[in-house]
């Protein structure tokens, strides 16, 4: 070897190491064990609808689906990913890897989320079409496949920032979840307007025919919640960029 | 080259041997501070071409000077420049620098040759040859699409400073990287070390194991609670230690009218006699001596003005095991 100095590759190249790293190594068989979890409960909410013989098959499935799909298993299916891009790196020291590279910081942080998100396309999107295929809706399973595709694209941006600020990542998404969005979005119109969940659950709930009272007023719905889920995602990923400029990515021993 | 040889270091400017004459990474003023913990504390000095040894003990400071220089830290006070730009702000400069990080951190699911993979890609390398160069290098060619989780702690280590070698950076530090490798593989890095610092590469390799940085670098920098406690050439270490006592070994055919003829004098602090394997003889004469120089010169005129012939003389503790004990004493 002799001590030229090296040409920093194209940026495609680097993108799609990247992307591929994120597939390849940040979900373990242990974590992606986890993952299932929330996949089998957006299962079983298509199992559970069918047991509600006494309203028709959508509204059986949107009732079931806006506490256990919306309210639970995709924002926790998200938050074993958004964890898995960034904050699990950062707390295990493999984060450096990425870290000491020339990558550009708006590149670690739009490929981190992109990987994150690809992983919830490939299992917590076809879970929601088979929940609701399952559920006898078939006609509803596009709805919940877009909400579900939004809905999570802005979650795990949300996990990832958060991964770069926080060493107990986990731990704040978690409180985040249920504390912000669960129990403040719930009381709050302005929380759950700029909340994934709430607004996963507008784009699902307005696309499909439920009755009304499933609805909630004063938060963008339909396709006007997905422009907002993508431009929560946007700002989450711009800020995910500031935070890696910040973040130092060492273990505790010195 | 043998491994017993140190290469010679960089070179130590004539003013100030914490600072080189052609520095590649130069350590400005730097402090580096966790809550309440100093872990750095106005810390300069630069490196230059060849391996340098960054000595200390756990808790010193030594991967927290390593971080700043690869921009993991940035410096609460002071700056860190590696090839005349800031590692934290520049990130092409991330294409010549490569860190090899002591935890024992990868990731499991990758195979050996995935890692260095992607760290090639990363930094541009576009030689498919380079990948598989790496690897044998460090001898991991035959298991290079195992997953890194079924390594063992010294193979990991392997395939980390395979992925730091395939960008042939120009700087590559090293934190503690002969930890879980067998006698026979820390040979072959330590073999591998000094080829990289002959080809004019910044190599600066922190251990604990003293005996080993001994055979690594001639040039040390020594870190004491977040402080530079000495540097330069690791002899020069140890006579700038004047006022500490050193030991000598001198054996002569009559070794207790030596240690009689050296009793008194000035450069001489004690003088023992050691026993001999059979009772009633002896083994040489342990000199103390407040400055080796003096001693160096007075002893073989003291052993003629007693007709006394010498036959061997042997520094005690010209290690850096003992200069490390002195400066953390």
């Amino acid at each position: 070897m002799t001590a030229t100095s090296s040409t920093v590759g194209s940026r495609r190249t680097r993108l799609t190491a990247l992307v591929t790293y994120v597939l390849s190594a940040c979900m373990p068989r242990k974590r992606l064990g986890v993952l299932a979890l929330p996949a089998l409960a957006i299962v079983l909410a298509g199992v559970l609808s069918r047991t509600v013989t006494d309203v028709a098959a959508t509204e059986a499935f949107a009732r079931v689906a806006d506490g256990l799909v919306f309210g639970l298993a995709l924002p926790l299916g998200a938050l074993v990913i958004g964890d898995a891009v960034v904050g699990a790196e950062v707390r295990a020291g493999t984060f450096a890897f990425s870290w000491l590279t020339p990558s550009r910081f708006w590149e670690l942080a739009v490929t981190r989320w992109f990987g994150g998100w690809l992983l919830a396309l490939a299992t917590l999107v076809p879970a929601t079409v088979l929940a609701a295929i399952i559920a006898g809706v078939a006609d509803a399973a596009p709805a919940i496949a877009l909400a579900t595709a939004a809905g999570t694209g802005a979650h795990i941006a949300l996990f990832t920032f958060i991964g770069t600020v926080t060493r107990r990542a986990a731990i704040w998404s978690l409180a985040v979840v249920l504390l912000v969005e669960r129990l403040l979005g719930a009381a709050l119109t302005g929380i759950a307007q700029l909340s994934p969940t709430w607004e996963a659950r507008a784009v699902y709930m307005s696309l499909a025919d439920v009755p009304d009272d499933l609805v909630r007023s004063g938060i963008p719905a339909g396709w006007g919640a997905v422009v907002r889920l993508a431009i929560i995602t946007a700002v989450l990923v711009a800020l995910t960029t500031g935070g890696l400029r910040r973040l130092e990515p060492t273990g505790t021993r010195d | 080259m043998s491994v017993d040889t140190p290469v010679p270091g960089p070179t130590t400017s004539s003013s100030d041997p914490a600072f080189v004459t052609d520095p590649t990474v130069i350590v400005d003023d730097v402090s580096v501070w966790f809550g309440q913990k100093v872990a750095l504390s106005e810390l300069s000095c630069s490196f230059g071409a060849g391996v340098t040894g960054l000595l200390g003990p756990n808790g010193a400071g030594k991967t927290t000077l390593m971080r700043a220089v690869c921009g993991l830290l940035p410096p609460r006070q002071g700056s860190v420049s590696v090839l005349d730009v800031d590692p934290r702000r520049d990130r092409d400069i991330h294409a010549r620098i490569a860190m090899v990080p002591e935890e024992d951190a990868v990731p499991v699911a990758l195979s050996a040759r995935a890692l260095v993979r992607y760290q090639a890609r990363l930094c541009g390398v576009r030689d498919r040859d380079a990948i598989d160069a790496a690897l044998a290098t460090v001898d991991l060619v035959d298991v290079a699409d195992r997953r890194l989780g079924g390594f063992s702690k010294g193979m990991r280590q392997r395939a980390k400073i395979a992925a730091a070698l395939v960008s042939e950076p120009s700087v590559l530090v090293l934190d503690e990287p002969l930890n879980g490798a067998d006698p026979v593989q820390r040979l072959a890095l330590i073999e591998l070390f000094h080829r990289l610092g002959d080809e004019g590469r910044t190599v600066i390799v922190s251990s604990h194991v003293l005996h080993e940085v001994e055979r690594l670098a001639e040039r040390v920098v020594v870190v004491i609670r977040g402080r530079l406690a000495a540097a330069g050439e690791r002899h020069a270490i140890r006579d700038a230690m004047a006022d500490v006592p050193r030991r000598v070994r001198v054996r002569s055919d009559d070794d207790r009218a030596l240690a009689a003829a050296l009793i008194g004098h000035d450069a001489v602090v004690s003088v023992t006699v050691e026993a001999g394997p059979e009772p009633g003889t002896t083994g040489g004469v342990t000199v103390s001596t407040s400055s080796a120089s003096e001693l160096a010169l007075a002893l073989p005129v003291t052993a003629a003005g007693v007709g006394i012939r010498l036959r061997e003389v042997l520094p005690l503790d010209d290690s850096l095991e003992s200069v490390f004990t002195e400066l953390t004493r």
